[in-house]
């Protein structure tokens, strides 16, 4: 039998960069707050220090940062034909788990989604008609526009130091930044990183092509930095390990270095990690959350907590789990293509080409998060023709080079032996001389990929897992075939003495090996409670004082990594919900 | 003669430089310290990622009973004065290898001076 707590106000499940967001901006209102976390405390100091967090093996290989598939995982298959089997072992995508969730273990990179994107179903309609866009791809609107959410982006980008160099503001083009991009108020909060040798050759070989290159913008602090909080961020050491571990100099954005220790330095907010949110509660309408149920995982206690709003801001793929476990909107079904809780999930594409290059020394081991330098005239670029391609959406370009870790990278050059002394002989040649033009391609969503709960498998509360059915698609396939040639023909220009050719992908989606921690999609914002989970406010069209932020509001995925947008979506959620205490009820009328 | 002259030369340049030491700039040193403050705090008690340095300057290093120090950091036997930062800040791995601290180093000796003097302010 549960215990029932006293009642609380708000209840935030999981404490990563949405709860953090949302328990900071909502702790002004002086209610009672309770944030739920289903793992472990974390600090810089008792989780992130050196020499501890420099162990490749312990957290990129083994993923101690990251969600536990031995207590909850995901079933996966390709079709709805096939037979859904536990992926046992992260591979693909690596959830966060633990206080500051994936913000803990992400790289940094952070972009400002533009309004094409946003209001992408109109855009493509308008411009190449409404057959353009295939019947199997519910290509949707997400209810706001890119002015509306401007000043969201940028409290974010305040808030996660993030350094870069803007390309439009107010209407004026900005020297040495992104040309494409949407309008902004004013630059970013810090300057962009040192760049590398090979992001250097990259930009003089694109410009030199005509393309727009530019510094990506990243939440990897270039100069020490105090936030709009008070919070201190520390210069970046350019130490080369930052995506899957926490930073040990504080110099990457992160909830628990910024708005989570804000969110707590109020009375009214109170943090409970270890716990577990099993469902959320209903009242006898089913249209009005009671609460939440969870399970202390270190005791296996049984709590019920009552409150008066429920804010979902778990990781996305976790959020549109509990949508599912609590019956809340109507499962979606791809046979009738009615309900929608499932409904759009989508992923990454790309494609990438490795170079070599006799006598350069990249020294890949000086590495941060998100620094590189990319071009967007093939994304951003609205003018950039879609027609003759037939495809939706685009990709951007960068060379990065995020790590040069041990065990991770090992380039070698083709024909070289996967063993031996030979391979031995490459691997310490081309260390230093390789380097890799990545294409990050948009994943639009389509009828037949979804998540649902499976028939067979539990988790370790007795649940049913998650199903993912998930595939590329001819679009998919499509914008595969046009990155892999536009990074070849890069890669050519380069003249480097070999390359690894960068290819389409042609083999169904597989959770092995790690591809990008960008599932997108499952409880939609949208216009319209037919065929979307939330309102423009990420308010539940079911449940009013239910919210849901995440990747799992977005409609479908763009080129772009997705944290910008789930920040910004995050302080703009926060400020429809400071409205909605004073005056609850549905903020958009359905 | 030759020689004498290149002694005093010496003997002139480093008093200039140890001159230029000791008349670091607290003001400018109080904006370096944000290269620390997202470890340090010069509050006392209060530990960061780093030890609070509030009297660091004339303290043992290591000695701290709030905070955990490494090992490397325990051996040193550095007792924190103007010169002995002066050295672990320009490059820290160097002067204690194998010490936590996850800072590269501070190149700029006029940067030093200038933190060390601010350091020595708070520490009074």
């Amino acid at each position: 039998m549960a215990t029932r707590l006293p009642p609380v106000d708000i209840v935030i499940v999981g404490m990563g960069w949405t709860g953090g967001i949302l328990a900071k901006e909502l702790a002004q209102t002086g209610l009672k707050i309770v944030a739920l976390e289903r793992g472990a405390p974390r600090s810089t100091q008792n989780d992130f220090s050196v020499p501890l967090i420099r162990d490749e093996l312990r957290y990129s290989q083994r993923h101690d940062l990251m969600m536990d598939v031995s207590a909850d995982t995901y079933t996966i298959r390709n079709k709805p034909s096939e037979t859904a089997l536990p992926m046992r072992r992260l591979g693909s995508f690596l959830p966060g788990e633990g206080v500051g969730g994936a913000g803990a273990h992400w790289n940094g990179v952070t972009w400002r989604w533009p309004d094409h994107e946003l209001r992408i179903r109109t855009k493509y309609e308008e411009r190449y008609g409404k057959n353009f866009v295939p019947a199997d791809m519910p290509l949707q609107d997400w209810g706001i526009s890119g002015p509306e959410i401007e000043p969201y982006y940028d409290k974010f980008e305040y808030t996660a130091g993030v350094s870069g160099k803007a390309g439009n503001i107010k209407g004026q083009i900005q020297k040495e930044g992104n040309p494409f991009e949407d309008p902004r108020a004013r630059d970013y909060p810090l300057p962009p990183l040192a760049s590398n040798l090979a992001s250097q050759m990259f930009a003089k070989t694109a410009k030199e092509l005509g393309y727009h290159p530019y510094v990506r913008p990243t939440a990897n602090a270039s100069q020490p930095y105090t936030n709009p909080d008070g919070m201190k961020i520390g210069q970046c050491q350019y130490c080369g390990f930052c995506e899957r571990f926490g930073c040990e100099a504080n110099a990457k954005g992160s909830p628990h270095i910024t708005v989570i220790p804000v969110a707590l330095r109020n009375p009214n907010v109170e943090l409970r990690t270890y716990t577990w949110v099993t469902k959320v509660l209903k009242d006898s309408t089913g249209k009005k959350a009671t609460g939440v149920a969870y399970v202390n995982v270190l005791t296996g206690e049984e709590m019920e907590q009552p409150a008066d709003l429920v804010i979902l801001s778990a990781y996305g793929l976790s959020n549109v789990h509990l949508m599912l476990l609590s019956g809340i909107g109507k499962p979606y079904d791809p046979e009738t293509q009615t309900g929608v809780i499932g409904k759009n999930y989508a992923y990454q594409g790309g494609a990438n080409v490795t170079l070599f290059f006799e006598g350069k020394s990249f020294n890949p081991f000086i590495a941060t998060g998100g620094w590189g330098t990319s071009i967007d005239d093939f994304h951003t670029n609205w003018n950039f023709d879609r027609g003759p391609h037939g495809f939706v959406g685009g990709a951007y370009i960068s060379v990065g080079g995020s790590n040069g870790r041990p065990i991770t990278y090992r380039p070698v050059p083709p024909g070289t032996p996967q063993w031996g002394s030979d391979w031995k002989r490459a691997t310490a040649k081309w260390y230093h001389g390789a380097l890799t033009i990545a294409a990050s391609a948009a994943v639009m969503p389509n009828r037949y990929n979804y998540l649902d709960l499976d028939r067979t498998y539990t988790n370790r509360f007795g649940q049913p897992l998650m199903r993912m059915t998930f595939d590329y698609k001819e679009n998919e396939h499509k914008l595969g075939r046009h990155s892999a040639d536009l990074v070849n023909s890069i890669a050519r220009s380069m003249n480097p003495a070999s390359v690894i050719p960068a290819s389409a992908r042609v083999e169904p989606w597989t959770v092995v090996p790690y591809q990008s921690t960008h599932n997108t999609g499952g409880t939609i914002m949208g216009t319209n409670p037919r065929n979307s989970a939330l309102n423009k406010y990420l308010q539940s069209w079911d449940c009013h004082n239910l919210f849901v932020v995440g990747a799992n509001v977005f409609p479908h995925n763009a080129s772009y990594n997705p944290t910008g947008p789930v920040g910004a979506l995050a302080y703009w959620t926060a400020d429809a919900i400071k409205r909605y205490v004073k005056n609850p009820g549905p903020m958009v009328q359905a | 003669m030759k020689n004498t002259a290149k002694l005093i030369c010496t003997i002139v340049l480093t008093c200039a430089a140890s001159l230029a030491h000791a008349q670091g700039d607290a003001a400018r040193g109080e904006k370096k310290f944000e290269d620390c403050a997202a470890c340090h705090s010069l509050t006392a008690g209060e530990n960061g990622v780093g030890p609070s340095l509030a009297g660091v300057i004339g303290r043992k290093a290591a000695t701290l009973d709030d905070y955990r120090y490494s090992p490397a950091l325990k051996r040193s036997n550095i007792v924190w004065s103007l010169q002995t930062l002066e050295t672990f800040i320009a490059d820290p791995q160097k002067a204690v290898p194998a010490n936590r601290m996850p800072y590269a180093g501070m190149t700029n000796a006029g940067e030093r001076a200038d933190l060390i003097a601010y350091l020595q302010k708070m520490s009074k």
